[in-house]
């Protein structure tokens, strides 16, 4: 599927993007590009510059250098109404009932949809006269959730979205947002600690360490190009005839060694290869920050087109 | 949307807060979008304003109307204190608690823009601002006449012309817009009202010291002059209603041929005699009495006002091309 997608429309393009505070650089030359319709999950460890990401691409901060593209226009220039964004602590107005937190969504966007918020409420059976302040974590959530998608936007930003929920309503929420997703073909960005949670969610993937991107594409195709080496030890670490293949990480333990490798050629030899597990992907990835980065053609951006294009104008 | 209500236990009908058509009664609301945001957001603030200047205003007309003036100077002292409180409880969280609660994000991620929000804001605020100030000015002015007439109070000072005409209205809007300034650039509803509070405490104490120092030097003065003599017991010649007499060390006493002589002319003299020979070897005709008639105050206002209005655009346009982009 990677290759229909590529020809069809981007949800988001990075250019360069880079954001500095006070402490330092947060990103730093970030490029990659999201095609539309696809459920990608951002991962990265603790101040990999997540929340940054999602902010500039939610147009709540601007970036100290680089572009970046939603739908093909910057963030905000055309109608925000295209993208919703749950920041990581669920803004809600802590004194407005549940029934006026909806009302906010419909009075301050022109393509609300009622019906659609009302039932994702509903579903969790969470009282339309409670006041925000009262309810539990997994309501807030759902009520935020509902204002989110009450849009219908077409690119949905999630930062940590199901982090302060129980298993059952984490669950249950995701299954409401996929299904959403997909009846939409709505474009999700996602990003999350628990790399599991994104085993039978994501289809696509962007890893981003020290406020750069290291991994981004396709799950499918990024798998495809990995193998997962296992075999006895021989010698002092990994075998030489394993040396040419470009290594991700590797791990010894006892007599037996372990290896994430992304051959060119097939990788023969007194070894067992299998192909990684999306968890075991983005583990040795999270791991070892030297690793070579790849970004695959369809997360690329054309910048050559990109900068003849501005040249001409 | 039937694949959202993907649990088991949803139960649309007996879900609370809904009507048989499974859709949310629509409340009767007289504001709509961006407004209906902003007032509900911040109309215990604004109800609060509002009912404390109503009371106020129908404490001062029932005294003016029963000709009392008992509570006056304690009106007068509240109406002064009112810009700092504005600006601390009104102006400063205005901003700086959805900052602080992250609302801000949530607002300006909707379809409007935040030059709308902020636009908004402000403009729902000046109003209420402008509301409450305006009937306590208009209502404290129609007091002032009756106490004036009682007691002759000089209309220069701070009680009178900082609580009446254009000047109470102006100074809460700067008051409030600089707070709005403040939360903004502080994004912390304590600090910014701890701040508001000192910046409001030093506005009125550098208006007070510019009503005092400047903007009276600018009203021009008027000379009462009398030729019958000045009597022993120092009577001086009657002002206008309202006036305000300038300088008391200038010369009082004018002579035959227009020169004016100090307070200490004839103190010596101990006896009403010695003190009217005194007083005709000086040639002293009778008293010459600066003072700045009741005329110039409403131009003097207005003046002033204009200046502090002139600050809040400052302030205004400084929130919309710099504050807006610290608005998430």
């Amino acid at each position: 599927m990677g290759d229909g997608m590529y020809a069809g429309e981007s949800a988001l393009e990075a250019h360069g993007l880079g954001m500095r505070y006070r402490r330092g650089w947060v990103l730093k030359d970030c490029s990659f590009r999201l095609p539309a319709g696809r459920i990608c999950g951002l991962v990265g460890p603790n101040g990999a510059g997540k929340t940054t990401l999602l902010s500039i691409m939610a147009h709540v901060l601007e970036p100290t250098e680089g572009r970046l593209s939603v739908f093909g226009a910057a963030p905000g220039s055309v109608d925000s109404g295209r993208t919703s964004f749950l920041a990581q602590d669920k803004p809600l107005f802590r004194r407005f009932t549940v029934a006026e937190i909806l009302r906010l969504g419909q009075e301050l966007n022109p393509g609300w949809d009622q019906r659609a918020a009302e039932d994702i409420v509903r579903a969790g059976n969470v009282p339309f006269d409670a006041k925000v302040g009262s309810l539990s974590g997994g309501q807030r959530t759902r009520v935020a959730l509902a204002l989110a998608l009450g849009k219908h936007p077409d690119l949905l930003l999630l930062d940590e979205p199901m982090s302060d929920l129980d298993p059952v309503a984490r669950q249950e929420l995701m299954g409401a947002l996929l299904a959403e997703a997909a009846e939409h073909g709505t474009t999700v960005l996602m990003s999350t600690h628990v790399l599991a949670e994104l085993e039978n969610v994501c289809d696509y993937l962007v890893v981003l360490s020290g406020g750069g991107v290291r991994l981004a594409g396709d799950v499918d195709e990024l798998l495809s190009v990995h193998t997962m080496v296992t075999g006895t030890k021989d010698g002092e670490g990994l075998p030489v005839s394993l040396a040419h293949h470009p290594l991700v990480e590797s791990r010894i333990s006892g007599r037996q060694f372990t290896a994430l490798i992304r051959p060119d050629s097939p990788a023969t030899g007194p070894w067992e290869t299998d192909s990684p597990s999306m968890e075991e992907l983005l583990l040795a990835y999270l791991r070892s920050p030297d690793a070579p980065s790849l970004i695959t053609p369809t997360a690329q951006v054309q910048d050559q087109a990109y900068n003849t294009r501005t040249v001409a104008a | 949307m039937s694949s959202l209500t993907s649990t088991p236990t949803t139960t649309r009908s007996t879900a609370p807060g809904t009507t048989g058509t499974g859709r949310l009664p629509q409340l009767p609301q007289p504001f709509k979008g961006m407004t209906w945001l902003v007032w509900r957001q911040h109309r215990a603030a604004f109800w609060t304003v509002l009912g404390a200047s109503a009371l106020a205003v129908a404490f001062i007309v029932f005294q003016r109307s029963q000709l009392h003036t008992a509570g006056y100077d304690s009106t007068s002292t509240g109406l002064r204190l009112m810009p700092i409180l504005l600006g601390v409880f009104l102006g400063a969280p205005l901003f700086a608690g959805d900052l602080e609660n992250g609302t801000a994000k949530l607002v300006v991620t909707q379809s409007a823009s935040r030059t709308r929000w902020l636009t908004t804001k402000l403009a729902l605020t000046a109003l209420v601002v402008v509301v409450s100030t305006v009937a306590l000015s208009v209502g404290f002015g129609w007091w002032w006449n009756l106490y004036d007439e009682s007691t002759s109070a000089e209309w220069t000072s701070g009680a009178t012309f900082n609580n009446t005409g254009p000047v109470p209205a102006a100074l809460a809007l700067f008051s409030v817009f600089g707070g709005v300034a403040i939360g903004v650039v502080l994004r912390r509803t304590l600090v910014a009202m701890a701040v508001t509070l000192g910046f409001t405490v030093v506005v009125q104490i550098a208006w007070s010291h510019f009503l005092a120092h400047f903007l009276l030097s600018l009203a021009s003065v008027a000379t009462i002059t009398t030729n019958k003599g000045v009597p022993f017991q120092h009577v001086m010649p009657t002002l206008p209603p309202g006036a305000h007499q300038v300088n008391w060390s200038t010369p009082p006493y004018i002579t035959g041929d227009g020169k004016l002589l100090g307070w200490s002319t004839c103190n010596e003299a101990q006896t009403e005699q010695a003190h009217d020979l005194c007083m005709k070897k000086a040639d002293v005709v009778g008293w010459s009495v600066d003072y700045l008639p009741i005329s110039q105050m409403n131009g003097l206002q207005w003046f002033s006002a204009s200046i502090l209005l002139a600050l809040t655009a400052a302030v205004t346009v400084l929130l919309f091309f710099w504050g807006r982009k610290r608005l998430a």
